[in-house]
Order: structure tokens, then C-alpha cells, then sequence
């Protein structure tokens, strides 16, 4: 029996199953909701002073095409983790504790394929997210405020064209960085039957990495942190580009899902399912 | 049933201990041996003083680990103690692009923004992001070239070769200092001597300098300021990354952005008023005492501001009293490297040395 077709068929009744879900819009609508208020916000005010405030928020009044960046920045610490955690927390326990589990592990799906598609599924919507998220922040600002050159960090100005490449370029940065993340809740999703325990707990686990990120005492331990280069997207914003953390980033998220992967696959390989 | 579960988490196991591993054996790599030609001290001065590298693009990295405490109060804060304290306490990584002796671009990477140098010639630009501010330096007319004529003079009198620089930059340290090599480093992916210069005297805070010098062109891609009695720098700037080509030609014009608030400045012509601005910033709070005088001699010697150089309001700043601690005397700042002693009456002293030395200086005044 050829192997793809099957898998191939098995994710996309998954992708539908999880794009056709209230919950997975929901989600999508709050992720495209935090540059929306941003800019809202930003507008109504005066906005804060040059070199004030959170991250590019200074900028967003002269240059719409900053919601974006302003609005991933503040989505990164908690609510692109905290919807990812969702998903991914929910992926295999969501399925036990609706007693679906066992019939997905019917033959031929097998259970090493179910968690391939199942991770497959969770990294749709880690993309899904963030470039909802930038999408949401380009259209509320080319609305609200004027678009033009853009400065990059270097002082560079460059077109609101390849200024909108570089923004694709972060927003892929930023789907690379949550990946790590996404296995890790796909490993604590096998361990148990009830899924917001497993949400609630990949949640948690993301916030301690990076409460731990930011204690100085703790150095040695940062580089091995999966969030440790959450907020590197901004070298992508130099002139020239920096890559190193990009690289960096994509070899540590590799990391994670290669171990977490592997946790996963022995954990449910070897768990009874009797539901 | 119970072998075949045991074997499934096989893959589970080895796996994450392959990473892990691997991740930790990677960097014991790079502490391997470094194959060189031997070399002498003095031999690795030749080469330094040699190196003709004036085009190149890298990355460098700062980290101080002087033992201050770190202040949270501190972020934020523009004042100019605050920002001295940051570029101390705080590690740093920068891009460099030169061109050329003329030509530089360096780039301090702040985790949400970027500070900017661009030399061109009599040109010059700073910018920072966060603050949104370009500032254009205009050297005078003729400055560059008069910098220029007067190094070629300075050569032309001397006619120094590199190895007599070398030489009789030996014989000029070695009373105070001994310097030595060790083992061959490897820095940015180079391999490199490393010199290393010992003070004689116990008297110091430091406990040796080293520079890794690199084998095929003599540029240095290393410095680091070790402690007495420490095995790790309390100080270093070195090169992660180097590549010896020049840099993309743009990289050298600046036009600052067009909302960008823009200032000039014309730097001051006199080369003797240059020397004053460069002591005032140290006396700058009492402009009729002048210079710091200097007590002692080689690794050990203290600057010396004299009584009444630091004014009240300075000294007692919040900012202040929470960096130093209260010794007989007056408050000192402690590091792994340096001491400063603001005394009761005002004066300053600062030296490589510990506190105690500061105190007895002070007392002899």
C-alpha cells in the first residue's frame, strides 16, 4: 500500500479539521486584534515621545508599515506561545479525551504518522498566526497612517516594497523560533488524556523559559533556551542583514524538535491507548 | 510485550543524548590545540607592528565582567554617569566595515535598536535608532590631510622598521612588565598567537593583558584584561567574526532618514584645543584645577583629582551612592579591575589598584 497518499490525505482532513474549528479562528481574530489595538491606540493618542515606550511604537505615527513590527513584538512574549501552547497542547490529548484517538490509531494511519501529521498541523498554525498577525498590522496601518520609506535600524531608508520583504522575512523568523516550542507541547500532549492540562503546562513552561532568559545570574544557561532568540527577528532589520541569529535560532528550534520529537515518538509508541 | 516497549524508547533516549552531546562536544573543539610555527615574543610584536590590514568586515563582541553590581535602575537613564556605568557593566556586540584608514562604519547592536559611526573621510555621521537622532561632524578644512602629513613625517623621521618598533616597544615596557606567549588560540575561526603582558608588581588589580595576534596578517582579532588570581577575562574585546575583504562601497555614504532629527557639528581646528577638550571631561566640574596628577609609576600608579573637583549635588546622586560603598574617607567604587575613591572633600582618585592603596594615596595627598 503506497504510504504518501495516505499521509498526504490523513494531513489535510487534519488542516481541515483544524482550520475549519471556531477555536482556531478565534484565535487567529485575537492574534490579528493586538496590531489592530496598537494602531487604534497609537492614532486616538499622540503616541509616546521618540525613544520611549515599547519597541517601534514611537514609530508607528510617522510609518504604518511599524504596526506590524510593533505588533509582533508585543504578540511574541505571550499570546503567539499562548495560542501556539493551544494547539499543540491539545493535538494528541484533545484527541484521547474525546475518545477519537483510538480510531485515528486504527490501521493504516499507524501512530508514528498520526504524530507527523499532528505536528504538521501544529506548525500550519504557528504560520498561520504570525502571518496573520504581520498581515493585520500592514493593512491597519497602510489604513490609519501614511506609508512610506522605511529606516531600518542602520539608518538605511528603504522602500515600503522591500520593506514588506523584510517584514515576510521576520515573520518567517518568527514561525521558525516557535517551532521548538510547538514540539514541546506535542510531548507533553502525549503524556496526558486531558488537554488543558497539556495547554495550561506548555503555556507555563514558555513563560518560565523565558522568565529564566532574563535572570543575568543564569547565563550560561540562556543560549539553550528555546526563547532565548525570540526577539533576534530585529536583526533582520540591519544593514546589512544579519544572519547569525537566524541561524542561530533555526539550529536551536531544530534542537528542540528533534529531542522533543523523539520524546514524543517513544512516550507514544509505547502508551496504551484505551480511549 | 515489555522488551518491545523497552526498545521503542530507544530512539526517545539516544537521540536527545546525541543532541545534547553534540552540542556540548562542539565547543570543546574549538579549546584544541592550534598548530603554529613557533614564534618568539618579540617576534609576535613584529608581526603586530607589520599588519597592514586596513580593509575588513566583522563582528566584535565586548563583555566586561568586573564584579559592579548590576543596576536595573540604570536602563533607561541618559545621564551621562548612566551611561558610562551601561558601557561598563554591560556586554556589547558590534559590526565593523573598514575601508581603508579613512573609511569606517561601526555598528553597536542594542537588542531593539542601533547606534551608528560612519567615517568618510572629513565626513563623519552618528545615529541612533531609538532616539531617532543623526548628528553630521564636520572635521575643519584640511584636517585629514594635516593628520596625514604629520604621520607621514613622524615616519619619515624615524624610519622605524617593524621589528626595531617591535623591539623598542620591549625594551620600553619591560622594567614594569613581562611579556610572554602561550599556547595558540583560535579567534573568529583564525588562528592566532597570544601574547600575553604580566605586570611585575603585586601591587596591581590586573593580572596579566593578552592579545591574540593573528598568524597570517598580524592584525590583532583579541584583547582581554584578566585579574590577579582570576583564570577568565574581567574584560575582553575580540572578533567572532572577521572576513578580510572591503565592504560594499554604500556602506560608507550616510543620509540620515528623512524625519530624523539632524544636528552639525564642526569639530574644533586646533589641534592644542583638542588636547584640552579631551582633559575636560575629567575636570570638567571645576575648571580651575586642571588635569589629574598621577602618583606612582607603571601598573600600579593613581590619577589624582585634587579636593573640591567633584561637586556636592554629583556626589551625593542617587545614582551614585547606589553604585559606591561607604569607606573611611569617603565612597569608593570597587571592580575587578580598577578602583575610584571619591574622598569626603571632593577629590577623586582612580587606579588599577585596590581601594586600600586608593585610601593610602589619599592620605599622603
Amino acid at each position: 500500500m503506497p504510504a504518501r497518499p495516505i499521509t498526504g490525505a490523513l494531513l489535510a482532513s487534519e488542516l481541515m479539521l483544524q482550520f475549519r474549528r471556531r477555536r482556531t479562528w478565534a484565535m487567529l481574530l485575537a492574534l490579528a486584534a493586538v496590531p489592530v489595538l496598537v494602531a487604534i491606540a497609537v492614532r486616538v493618542s499622540s503616541g509616546p515621545p521618540s525613544g520611549r515606550g515599547p519597541a517601534f511604537l514611537d514609530r508607528v505615527a510617522t510609518n504604518g508599515l511599524f504596526v506590524a513590527i510593533a505588533g509582533l513584538t508585543l504578540s511574541i512574549p505571550l499570546f503567539l506561545p499562548l495560542t501556539v501552547g493551544v494547539v499543540s497542547g491539545d493535538s494528541i490529548a484533545g484527541e484521547a479525551s474525546q475518545g477519537t484517538l483510538r480510531y485515528l490509531l486504527i490501521a493504516p494511519a499507524g501512530r508514528v504518522r498520526v504524530l507527523l501529521v499532528k505536528y504538521a498541523a501544529s506548525v500550519a498554525f504557528c504560520l498561520a498566526a504570525v502571518f496573520v498577525s504581520a498581515l493585520a498590522g500592514v493593512l491597519i496601518g497602510a489604513l490609519l497612517f501614511p506609508i512610506g520609506p522605511v529606516t531600518l535600524l542602520s539608518g538605511t531608508e528603504i522602500s515600503p516594497v522591500a520593506a514588506l520583504g523584510r517584514l515576510a522575512l521576520v515573520a518567517a523568523y518568527v514561525s521558525v523560533s516557535l517551532l521548538g516550542f510547538a514540539a514541546i507541547g506535542l510531548f507533553i500532549s502525549t503524556l496526558t488524556d486531558v488537554p488543558v492540562g497539556a495547554m495550561a503546562a506548555a503555556v507555563v513552561l514558555s513563560i518560565t523559559a523565558q522568565v529564566l532568559d532574563s535572570l543575568p545570574q543564569l547565563e550560561w544557561l540562556h543560549l539553550w533556551l528555546f526563547t532565548h532568540h525570540w526577539l533576534g527577528f530585529i536583526d533582520l532589520l540591519r544593514q546589512p542583514v544579519s544572519w547569525d541569529s537566524f541561524g542561530d535560532n533555526a539550529l536551536v528550534q531544530a534542537g528542540y524538535v528533534v529531542v522533543f520529537g523523539a520524546l514524543a515518538y517513544g512516550r507514544f509508541l509505547t502508551r496504551d491507548v484505551l480511549s | 510485550m515489555n522488551t518491545r516497549r523497552w526498545q521503542r524508547w530507544i530512539p526517545a533516549a539516544v537521540i536527545p543524548v546525541a543532541v545534547v552531546g553534540g552540542a556540548l562536544a562542539l565547543p570543546l573543539q574549538a579549546g584544541a590545540a592550534v598548530p603554529l610555527p613557533e614564534r618568539s615574543p618579540q617576534e609576535v610584536l613584529t608581526l603586530l607592528a607589520e599588519s597592514e590590514v586596513e580593509s575588513f568586515s566583522g563582528t566584535v563582541e565586548q563583555t566586561s565582567d568586573l564584579g559592579l553590581p548590576s543596576l536595573p535602575s540604570l536602563s533607561g537613564q541618559d545621564m551621562g554617569l548612566g551611561a558610562g556605568l551601561e558601557a561598563l557593566t554591560a556586554d556589547h556586540t558590534a559590526r565593523v566595515f573598514a575601508d581603508g584608514p579613512q573609511r569606517l562604519r561601526l555598528q553597536v547592536l542594542d537588542e531593539m535598536g542601533e547606534r551608528e559611526l560612519v567615517l568618510d573621510g572629513a565626513q563623519a555621521w552618528t545615529y541612533d535608532f531609538r532616539e531617532n537622532e543623526a548628528v553630521r561632524l564636520t572635521l575643519p578644512d584640511g584636517a585629514t590631510d594635516r593628520i596625514e602629513s604629520r604621520l607621514n613625517e613622524l615616519e619619515s623621521e624615524q624610519t622605524l622598521t617593524p621589528s626595531a618598533i617591535a623591539e623598542r616597544a620591549l625594551a620600553a615596557i619591560d622594567p614594569s612588565t613581562e611579556v610572554t606567549t602561550r599556547d595558540n588560540v583560535r579567534v573568529a575561526g583564525r588562528a592566532a598567537y597570544d601574547l600575553v603582558l604580566s605586570p611585575r608588581t603585586a601591587d596591581t588589580l590586573v593580572g596579566s593583558v593578552s592579545i591574540a595576534v593573528d598568524a597570517e596578517t598580524g592584525m590583532p582579532l583579541r584583547a582581554a584584561i584578566t585579574a590577579r588570581g582570576e583564570s577568565t577575562p574581567a574584560a575582553s574585546v575580540a572578533f567572532t567574526e572577521l572576513t578580510l575583504a572591503a565592504p560594499a562601497d554604500d556602506l560608507f555614504t550616510f543620509s540620515p532618514p528623512a524625519d530624523a532629527d539632524v544636528t552639525e557639528k564642526t569639530l574644533p581646528d586646533d589641534s592644542a584645543q583638542f588636547e584640552a577638550r579631551s582633559g575636560e571631561h575629567d575636570a570638567s566640574h571645576d575648571a580651575g584645577h586642571g588635569k589629574p596628577t598621577i602618583v606612582g609609576t607603571g601598573w600600579s600608579a593613581v590619577a589624582a583629582l585634587p579636593a573640591g573637583s567633584v561637586p556636592a549635588d554629583v556626589s551625593s546622586s542617587p545614582l551614585l551612592l547606589e553604585a559606591t560603598t561607604a569607606v573611611t574617607g569617603g565612597r569608593a567604587l570597587s571592580t575587578a579591575l580598577f578602583s575610584v575613591l571619591l574622598t569626603d572633600d571632593g577629590g577623586v582618585l582612580a587606579g588599577a589598584v585596590p581601594v586600600e592603596q586608593l585610601q593610602a594615596a589619599a592620605a599622603v595627598r
